[in-house]
């Protein structure tokens, strides 16, 4: 039996080794120590608004479903029958209280308990529906965002998440009634390359001037400004490491502005919906809390393991083997606003991002270009180093560092060295005997 | 004072295709009116642009920023670019009257990018208005097949 792979001599303080990126067994540890065992983003509850409604989801590479049942819990399920495993719902949503597999016809409800076998007489007296409930994860909902684990010691979901809330707070804010909507439809992309270079773009902010150029010139031409001083040496943007693995790209020095829409990424409404909107704020929040909201209206934040909240967005990194990514953007509304704001939300998400978009799809040609430059051998190590000596400790607590320093990736990678080196409960029944002999 | 017969409304499709398939941008844009919308639905048929997301939902001035930056050398995901073949067929003029019409039609799209090929398939909604001795697009929706699934690099025009 080969030796199993040193993980935390991958990644280093200041580098990470290519292998993390390509070889197979670091993604089977990841999915084990890292997507089964923190929260992992899944939703919103907007998208399971309904009682009965429903939405396929991922846990890892691990399909699951994400209910609301008739008392308006949440649940997440693992799409697995209990009886011979196929996977008991096909659709991407709908809403139904029952899910039934058609290899043999067990049916479920939707908080996962078993109601229906065919033809009981063929069992035994010894057998109890009880015990064959679908697989569940536990869930934490925190301001409408849905996680899953499968850990069933996962600290709570506010603790995992540390001062990322601030900015999950600040995001959701930006609604007049603290809420945001999630049902405009879903962006789809992937790529052929490992997860872990998403959520490092994600908080990048040293690629924009090179990657977007060409988006940044035609945008910075029509709002006479220039987009690309905002990542140079000169710009007074931060990055933050956030704690547990989250970081952010932080727009702080904006944040005292009245600048809520008339952005690259938010699209142009006219006065009269902007001050219907900002009226709005400040009857909810107040002068002050109302600046420091419209002031994040251009957030960059990653949550550990697999969210990035970009723009008007929730990011969803899945990944599907070590060289194949999906991602799922999923463009929010705001509650409570004129619905010119919303509509011209969409239209500026659409400018920069989806498969058709002038901006993301030129970060995942990146990705793919690196996953076919890291086939060189011999060249073994990527450097994260930039800004290392800029690291200082900022006002509210938290590392940080120049917009373009690659602080960020960092704190991801210190997140990912924990938990993959992390000696944790083995041999529990769900655990199949090479990995718990591997510990 | 113009109808538009189903042979023309070919032609006009054929050339939009070859003209799309050459790269020739500048050439395309000319073919639009000024009040053009085109719109690539994401996640479905594509019902209300103003409440749903779409791939591209694009007025004039957004189409004349997407062909620029396409044409400027540093849309890295089209670098190099796609090399297609599409074949527009099953075409009807659904309506015409004076002046405008409405056509629809099916295609096949053959993507070639770098060693990957793709094949993308759909249905285009046309809507055409005479202008200045031609018909012009006033309007044009690209249904593709996959639009609620993963696509991994839609950046040239469909």
């Amino acid at each position: 039996m080969p030796l199993q792979l040193d993980f935390g001599a991958l990644v280093e303080d200041q580098r990470v080794h290519r292998r993390i990126y390509t070889d197979a067994e670091v993604f089977e540890a990841e999915m084990e120590r890292i997507f089964e065992r923190t929260w992992v983003f899944v939703g919103h509850e907007s998208e399971v608004a309904a009682s009965g409604d429903y939405k396929t989801v991922s846990i890892g590479t691990q399909p699951a479903i994400m209910t609301r049942d008739e008392d308006g819990g949440i649940h997440v399920l693992m799409n697995r029958c209990m009886h011979r495993g196929a996977t008991i719902c096909q659709e991407q949503r709908g809403n139904s209280s029952f899910f039934r597999c058609w290899y043999h016809g067990w049916t479920y409800t939707n908080r996962g308990e078993l109601v229906g076998v065919p033809y009981p007489g063929g069992y035994g007296r010894g057998f109890e529906r009880r015990k064959f409930s679908l697989k569940r994860a536990k869930v934490g909902v925190y301001r409408g965002l849905v996680f899953a684990s499968l850990n069933p010691e996962v600290p709570e979901i506010t603790e995992h998440l540390a001062r990322a809330r601030y900015y999950i707070d600040l995001f959701m804010d930006l609604s007049p009634e603290g809420e945001v909507d999630a049902r405009s439809g879903t962006h789809k992309y992937g790529y052929d390359g490992n997860w872990k270079f998403q959520m490092e773009n994600g908080v990048d902010g040293y690629h924009p001037n090179f990657v977007h150029q060409s988006f940044f010139e035609i945008q910075g031409k029509k709002l006479g400004r220039k987009v690309m001083k905002l990542f140079t040496e000169a710009s007074s943007y931060q990055s933050k490491d956030l704690g547990n693995g989250h970081s952010i790209l932080d727009m702080a020095p904006q944040r005292k502005s009245h600048r809520p829409v008339n952005n690259i990424l938010r699209g142009s409404t006219s006065d009269a919906s902007t001050k219907i909107y900002i009226e709005r704020l400040v009857r909810r929040y107040g002068e002050e809390r109302t600046s420091e909201i419209l002031g994040a209206s251009n957030v960059n934040l990653a949550v550990f393991p697999n969210l990035l909240i970009i723009g008007i967005q929730f990011r969803n990194v899945i990944p599907i083997n070590v060289n194949r990514t999906d991602v799922y953007l999923t463009p929010t509304t705001l509650k409570g606003v004129p619905d010119e704001i919303n509509t011209a939300r969409l239209r500026a998400h659409e400018a920069f991002y989806g498969s058709a978009g002038g901006g993301a799809p030129d970060d995942v040609e990146m990705f793919n270009r690196c996953t076919t430059g890291l086939r060189v051998k011999g060249a073994e190590w990527l450097e994260l180093s930039r800004g290392i000596e800029r690291e200082h400790t900022a006002d509210d607590g938290s590392i940080a560092a120049h917009i373009s320093d690659e602080l960020p990736q960092r704190a991801f990678y210190r997140q990912w060295r924990r938990m993959m080196c992390e000696k944790f409960a083995e041999a529990s029944e769900s655990r199949p005997q090479s990995v718990a002999a591997l510990d | 004072m113009a109808t538009l017969s189903r042979q023309q409304a070919e032609e006009i499709l054929y050339e939009e295709a070859r003209i799309l398939d050459s790269r020739r941008y500048d050439e395309w844009f000319a073919m639009l009116t000024e009040d053009v919308i085109y719109w690539v639905p994401c996640n479905g048929e594509g019902t209300d642009p103003d409440r749903e997301i779409s791939l591209v939902y694009d007025d004039h001035a957004r189409l004349r920023d997407r062909l620029d930056r396409l044409n400027s050398g540093l849309a890295h995901a089209q670098n190099p670019p796609s090399k297609t073949c599409r074949l527009v067929s099953n075409v009807q003029v659904e309506q015409t009257s004076t002046d405008s019409a409405a056509v629809t039609s099916a295609f096949i799209l053959y993507e070639l990018r770098q060693t990957r090929q793709r094949i993308f398939a759909g249905r285009y909604q046309h809507r055409f208005r005479y202008q200045d001795g031609r018909w012009k697009i006033q309007w044009k929706k690209t249904l593709l097949v996959n639009n609620d699934e993963v696509i991994d690099n839609l950046t040239f025009i469909v």
